[in-house]
């Protein structure tokens, strides 16, 4: 920096002598920049990514029979959506899935990067250990899982027999199956959100800990009083992204691990659609229920954002 | 970050006596002991259904779905036939080049935006961000055929550039470099702009550099998704020589029963350098959010 | 923040790092751009791709590397004589049936020239206008050769998919398991109570008595169909009308039901659906599968002892399997659905004695299946391909009286995967469950429109 120290000493007296006419146009090359900076992302983003959700929204206005042929059904697949107790039905299991799923991944990971935030000797180890599963394609963990709780050879009712408990049917039993994926999901994605956890607390400075101790406050006080509060923007972001993760995401591990089954008790939202639209050739109507899932995550954003003010991440300068 | 106004702590803890503190001391060494198994256990579960992959992938087909950790049976075999049967080189060659080149393209492209989104100021600022950020809701299921329309008629489909060019845009890397960038201070490129430097020059010299480290956790991010990539790459390609690593190894799932130990020795190749390159970044990866906005 | 300055004023050469990057980055723009250029290109032209999933790829097994060849010998016996070339296009089984892949292609208008369709989804296809009408390119005497086997292909007199393999159910199981449990011969359930009888003596803590299908599916519902008929039920009847809330419904819910409640049949598949590791590892003793299981023995477990048997029927039921199989389909939409139907036409439904063979050999070595046209059917037998004990036992004694996978659309069969599912595994009741099926399919035929379901 000291380069540009020493040149911004010189160079003071310059804007002073052309002030005016320089500060404005150097706002309009702002706004050039900003637009020639901001041109590739916002291009492809709305090329891959707005345009398709536009057509999606047009198509959910359409019957669509998978074969190139539409007709124009007004609000129909919307009607259809609204009596539609199989929708309803996933929307339920999704909100189940999202309102436990979210605050326990938040639980563990913030758990887990407290702890992994304690010096202990191995670090790296434990660090690299809690992250693996996040390494592996979720095909492959769903597969990997769907062994473990193999009804007669799964690790896990295997353990249990040997402890003398009858081992459970984790996938095939409609009570648990839909915990067995959150299960899974927290498996693979706590290593994630502890590495975001474990960011934000060690930037937490030392000597409030060490004031902290001083006078006397205990571990839970010291959480309450200096962790929670300076933590508040990652946890932010966690429960944010997990939500929108939870809401939109799982497809993948339900696909191999129950197939929405048994008797639909993992059939998500995002799982129904897919099977409207790729097993039975529904595309508008899946297009209809796609967009109203994207509009109850905007208002579930936007009450969000409402709530915590913008999370505190639109801090201005 | 540090000139945001933080509380106080320790004002509202200060009524304690002193004198607990001083036997807590003593015991946090003690306390030590339960946190260290805490975190064994912790790890241990974490890694055991993946160590499983591993081990069994060393197991024949008859043994594999056996729930045994160590192979009864000990074979080479699924390695050699993953590598010699099937062109699965080719696959990671495949993945190789395409995670990369998005990794490269996207913290480009991602880093520009976020910068303009942060530093630079331009009415609407606040509604393209948004708008940005809003892109994150939309579901991958819902918008896949209008993709895959769109990607065919840009003539993207069963090319490399089509499993490249859709899979860069990503609002989530946005947010996160917006976060850091908003945490710059000031001074630092006002001070290049005073001297006549342009804004790309700015970008270049001072913010790219000075994004070093979560750019690193980024380019792990991003590279683990885009490995892990299959809906897409199944969808947009035909050609066998397209072929990617995600559906190289599902295509060991037979018509009539899946020769689940070849599965396993492809997911555990598969798995292998993204472990590596884990593991090499990890230090910076944790430094590195840790600096940005998100802290 | 005094960090990061000196940072920047350190990092000299990894600026210099980043610069390289952006170089290769660029280079890598670059290429990408260029290899955008060949995409469609190779699609048309004078080829029409043939999607399937069985050739070409790669593998140790010597059935499925005998399959494989098949298709490519097919499709170069073609080459050969015709200017229209045909290429193979695989698509791994998991994701033909129940992927993106096929149902994007389709959608977008860029479906496959030719392509495999299964019975379940004929009338999806059929009534979305893609399958082009192949009795102009089957010989006469072809059609009446296949009899029965091209009923549920058939709209209003006309054949729109060939079928290349019957495949039907039957109940496999491992000898030394029933031996273990000090079962004989004599002990071969022929009724459905016998079945869990023996079923609940086979089970163990590691292996499962009696395994019917758990994944709901098409395939579910297909393993299920036996045995509703088998009691006299039926989802719909010969005039279209919603029959399926029946006595013979409820009985055949129930058997599944009880079968899972007390723990005969588990609730998901052993050894994660692989059948002959899970009859290697001692997992489960007996399991209702297709014949195509007999190849899969061959192939990799010769020396296994397993057995076959029927169905068992219900008291006063009549004796039925399912009958599965897949079919040729040219593209009605494709880039020549002339030459498309053609090939179909050539490659199954002639009265020569190449085209015969060419299903025999289909049949009888690279697979273990049933041929649907009689004289293929015959000719094997003639030649040997059904000496094998167990394929004999399929020939002559589990596919006679079985009927063919209908081709119910999929909110019919929607409803009764929910009711198989909801039963079997949620402990609804048998009654409720057939009602609230037959409801939805009732709502569903009044405003259908589009080929007969049955």
């Amino acid at each position: 920096m000291t380069t540009s120290t020493t040149t911004r000493a010189v160079a003071v007296p310059r804007p002073a002598a052309k002030g005016r006419r320089r500060r404005l146009s150097r706002k309009h090359r702002e706004w050039v920049a900003a637009g020639l900076f901001l041109a590739p992302d916002a291009i492809g983003l709305l090329i891959f990514v707005a345009l398709p959700m536009v057509l999606s929204i047009l198509l959910s206005f359409y019957q669509v029979s998978g074969f190139g042929s539409y007709t124009w059904v007004g609000l129909g697949n919307y009607e259809r959506m609204m009596h539609d107790p199989l929708f309803w039905d996933s929307m339920r299991i999704t909100g189940i899935y999202v309102l436990v799923l979210v605050p326990v991944l938040f639980c563990v990971s913030l758990g887990l990067g407290l702890l992994i935030k304690q010096r202990l000797p191995g670090l790296a180890a434990y660090r690299t250990a809690l992250f693996l599963p996040y390494v592996i394609s979720l095909v492959v963990v769903g597969q990997l899982w769907k062994f473990m709780l193999d009804d007669q050879t799964g690790l896990v009712n295997r353990t249990l027999r040997a402890a003398g408990f009858e081992g459970r049917s984790w996938l095939g039993d409609p009570d648990l199956a839909l915990g067995s994926v959150i299960a899974v999901t927290v498996w693979v994605m706590m290593g994630y959100y502890m590495i975001i956890f474990l960011a934000g607390l060690q930037d937490i400075p030392k000597e409030y800990y060490e004031a902290a101790r001083i006078d006397g406050a205990g571990p839970w006080t010291s959480f309450r009083r200096i962790t929670w509060p300076l933590l508040r923007p990652t946890s932010f972001f966690v429960l944010l992204m997990s939500t929108v993760a939870a809401l939109t995401g799982g497809l993948d591990l339900v696909f191999v691990l129950t197939n929405g089954g048994p008797a639909n008790g993992t059939s998500l939202a995002i799982f129904y659609i897919y099977q409207q639209a790729f097993g039975f050739g529904e595309f508008g109507y899946a297009a209809a229920m796609g967009s109203f899932l994207v509009l109850i995550m905007v208002a579930f954003s936007a009450l969000i954002f409402a709530l915590t003010r913008g999370g505190r991440f639109d801090h201005d300068d | 970050m540090t000139t945001e106004a933080t509380p106080t702590p320790g004002t509202g803890a200060r009524r304690t006596p002193l004198s607990p503190a001083r036997r807590r001391g003593s015991a946090t060494a003690r306390g030590r002991l339960p946190l260290t198994v805490l975190a064994i256990i912790a790890s241990l579960i974490s890694v055991f259904p993946v160590l499983w992959m591993v081990t069994s992938a060393f197991k024949t087909r008859d043994t594999v779905t056996d729930g045994r950790l160590i192979p009864q049976k000990f074979t080479f075999d699924n390695f050699v036939y993953v590598f010699s049967e099937v062109p699965f080189a080719r696959y990671l060659w495949n993945s190789f080049f395409i995670s990369a080149v998005i990794t490269i393209v996207a913290l480009l492209f991602h880093s520009m935006a976020a910068y303009a989104l942060a530093r630079l100021r331009f009415p609407g600022r606040e509604t393209a961000f948004m708008l940005i950020f809003s892109t994150l809701l939309i579901t991958a299921p819902v918008v896949l055929i209008p993709l895959f329309l769109v990607a065919r008629q840009l003539h993207l489909l069963d090319s490399y550039a089509g499993l490249i060019i859709p899979a860069i845009f990503n609002a989530f890397g946005i947010f996160l470099l917006r976060q850091f960038y908003l945490s710059f201070p000031r001074a630092l490129e006002e001070a290049a702009i005073m001297d006549g430097c342009g804004h790309w020059r700015v970008y270049w010299n001072i913010v790219l550099p000075m994004s070093r480290p979560i750019l690193s956790a980024l380019t792990v991010f991003f590279f683990l998704a885009n490995w892990n990539a299959f809906v897409w790459p199944l969808v947009a390609t035909t050609d066998p020589d397209l072929t990617v690593v995600q559906l190289g190894i599902s295509s060991f799932q037979q018509q009539y029963g899946s020769n689940w130990n070849y599965v396993l020795a492809a997911a555990t190749v598969a798995a292998l350098p993204m472990l590596a390159l884990f593991f090499a970044f990890q230090r910076q990866i944790v430094e590195s959010i840790k600096t940005s906005g998100i802290k | 923040m005094l960090q990061h300055d000196n940072d920047v004023g350190r990092k000299g050469p990894s600026r210099r790092g980043l610069l390289t990057a952006a170089g290769v980055m660029a280079t890598a723009a670059g290429a990408s751009a260029l290899l955008s250029g060949c995409g469609a290109a190779r699609a048309s032209g004078n080829t029409l791709q043939f999607w399937n999933f069985y050739a070409p790829q790669q593998t140790p097994d010597p059935a499925v590397k005998r399959q494989a060849q098949w298709f490519i010998d097919l499709v170069d016996a073609w080459n050969a004589g015709h200017e229209t070339q045909i290429e193979l296009v695989y698509v791994p089984q998991s994701t033909y049936t129940n992927g993106f892949k096929l149902p994007s292609a389709f959608a977008a208008g860029s479906g496959p020239d030719i392509f495999l369709l299964s019975p379940g989804d004929f009338l999806r296809y059929y009534n979305g206008g893609v399958l082009t009408d192949l009795t102009p390119y089957v010989d006469r005497e072809v059609i009446d050769d296949y009899g029965d086997n091209l009923d549920s292909r058939t709209v209003d007199g006309k054949v729109y998919a060939l079928p290349m393999e019957v495949e039907p159910l039957a109940l496999y199981y491992s000898v030394d398991a029933w031996e273990a449990a000090g079962l004989s011969e004599g002990d071969i359930p022929t009724t459905w109570d016998q079945l869990l009888d023996v079923g609940d003596r086979l089970r163990t803590d590691t292996r499962a008595g009696l395994v019917f299908e758990t994944n709901p599916g098409y395939y579910q519902n297909f393993t299920w169909y036996p045995f509703l008929w088998q009691g006299g039920g039926e989802v719909l009847d010969r005039d279209g009308n919603v029959a399926f809330d029946s006595r013979a419904t409820r009985q055949a819910l129930q058997l599944w039901k009880d079968a899972v409640e007390h723990g005969i049949a588990p609730r998901t598949l052993p050894a994660a659906g692989d059948v002959i590791s899970a009859f290697r590892g001692g997992n489960v003793a007996i399991w209702q599968q297709g014949i195509w299981q007999v190849s899969s023995f061959r192939s990799y477990a010769p020396d296994f002892r397993y057995g076959v048997f029927k169905l068992p029927v219900p008291p006063g039921g009549e004796y039925t399997t399912a009958l599965g199989g897949w079919s040729f389909c040219a593209n009605s939409l494709g880039r020549n659905p002339e030459v498309a139907a053609e090939f179909c036409g050539w490659a199954l439904g002639r009265m020569t004695e190449e085209c015969i063979d060419r299903m025999v050999s289909w049949c009888t070595e690279a697979k273990s299946d049933v041929a649907p046209r009689l004289t293929a059917l015959e000719r094997g037998a003639a030649a040997g391909g059904y000496d094998f004990w167990a394929m004999k036992k399929f020939r002559d004694e589990i596919a006679p009286g079985g009927r063919a996978e209908p081709r119910y659309p999929p909110v019919v069969y929607k409803a009764i995967s929910d009711a198989i599912q909801g039963t079997m595994l949620a402990g609804r009741g048998v009654d409720s469950e057939a009602e609230r099926a037959a409801q939805s399919i009732e709502a569903y035929t009044r405003s259908y429109e589009g080929a007969s379901l049955v």
